[in-house]
């Protein structure tokens, strides 16, 4: 009788993931990274808005943030917060330019290892290019609504911080809709992206301080 | 000589006697207990912009607090992308370090960071000397080998400042600012021996 049940549970369980989130094939991934490498090709500029939920399991709400970003090629982005407060960074060759409510500062990232794969991570994820990382075990799936696509950490430093990054992809355009970053914890950070306009002309004034 | 060595102890006592409380005015005591009301309402969740200045390094993040039991708080510090600097439990005398990034995981910053929060977060001290000024009632409870000052402004009734001391001086300085309703919209801690200031800045509501 316990087998029974055991059995009826895995099943529902299994259809109920089934139903939402399919697997897929190896000529679907090899089709679906080329139509990403191909969208990120032609990308020359990204600019979208963003709202950015942090969700800790002790609080009562997620905290909200949001603002919009700019991306230009090849690797220039410009990240900025201005709900509740105003921030802003500029991911800029080996160098980080913050703005912080009018307090700035320049980082150098050639120091820190950890600190320069973030970065990297966070101008990758824009464009959704992170498949050829080496850090990462890479699975895919489709469901009716979007692609997604599962990096896990295997570089230990990283993983204490983020042991998963989640990716969804619009299946028509390639874009990124929605980028989820998974603590070892199982706190995470969600940041889903709206009113995305690829390749408008963007100034270089944009990535100063 | 035995002249010398008197007025050479009477000299160190006096030098290291806390210059705060020097003209200060025993009062006779109102209270047994002070409250440190800020962070003591279970459904809120207390979330702060936080920008840092440490010998001349200045970055920025998000702190959460958040009050978890009748006496366990949550200290969670991330970076505005909402990585995780280190994550703190409070449980009455109990500290646990949930997680702390490898660079900020030294003795002298985790024990520094872990004295402040506890400082803000503290609900309730014995008073064993309470001193009247002009504009202020003090009083003073004791934490381990160190005294905490709370500084009860006299026309708002409100918590404003504590200082927490060894015997001969002052260590921190929490000043709690923009009090609304019952809520610190603006907090600075300010430390004395090293170069450490932490300004909070409450999340404005939509």
């Amino acid at each position: 009788m316990r087998n029974y049940i055991f059995i009826i549970i895995l099943l529902i369980g299994s259809m109920s993931v089934s139903a939402q989130e399919t697997e897929m094939s190896l000529s679907e991934i090899n089709s679906f990274r080329a139509q990403i490498t191909e969208v990120s090709d032609n990308t020359k500029s990204i600019t979208a808005d963003f709202i950015q939920y942090k969700h800790l399991d002790f609080l009562t709400n997620d905290i909200e943030t949001s603002g919009n970003m700019a991306f230009k090629a090849p690797n220039w982005v410009k990240w900025e917060y201005t709900e509740p407060y105003s921030y802003s960074v500029i991911f800029k060759e080996d160098q980080l330019l913050i703005n912080d409510d009018g307090t700035k500062s320049n980082i150098k990232m050639g120091s820190s290892k950890l600190f320069k794969k973030l970065n990297e991570l966070i101008i990758n994820s824009v464009t959704g290019d992170m498949f050829d990382d080496e850090t990462f075990d890479v699975s895919y799936s489709s469901t009716p609504d979007f692609n997604k696509v599962i990096f896990v950490s295997t570089d230990k430093k990283l993983a204490k911080m983020i042991a998963v990054f989640e990716l969804h992809f619009n299946k028509n355009d390639g874009a990124v809709l929605e980028v989820k970053m998974i603590e070892p914890s199982q706190d995470y950070t969600r940041i889903v992206f709206s009113n995305r306009v690829v390749n408008s002309k963007i100034s270089d004034a944009v990535f100063t301080n | 000589m035995r002249f010398l060595l008197i007025s050479l102890i009477f000299l160190l006592q006096t030098s290291c006697a806390l210059q705060m409380t020097k003209d200060w005015v025993k009062s006779e005591s109102t209270q047994k207990y002070i409250e440190n009301s800020y962070f003591s309402e279970l459904t809120t969740d207390y979330v702060y912009k936080a920008k840092i200045d440490v010998y001349g390094h200045k970055f920025g993040g998000i702190l959460i607090i958040k009050k978890i039991g009748k006496e366990e708080h949550r200290v969670v510090f991330t970076t505005e992308f909402g990585n995780k600097l280190f994550d703190f439990l409070y449980q009455k005398d109990i500290f646990k370090k949930n997680f702390i990034v490898e660079d900020l995981d030294k003795k002298m910053i985790v024990n520094t960071l872990q004295k402040d929060f506890k400082l803000l977060i503290s609900e309730k001290a014995k008073v064993e000397v309470q001193y009247d000024l002009d504009d202020e009632l003090v009083f003073k409870t004791s934490d381990d080998k160190r005294s905490n000052f709370y500084f009860i402004n006299k026309k708002t009734h409100t918590l404003d400042k504590i200082v927490n001391t060894s015997k001969s001086k002052q260590n921190v300085e929490v000043l709690y600012k923009e009090i609304i309703d019952g809520m610190a919209n603006t907090i600075w801690i300010n430390h004395h021996h090293i170069n450490l200031q932490i300004e909070l800045k409450k999340f404005a509501k939509k």
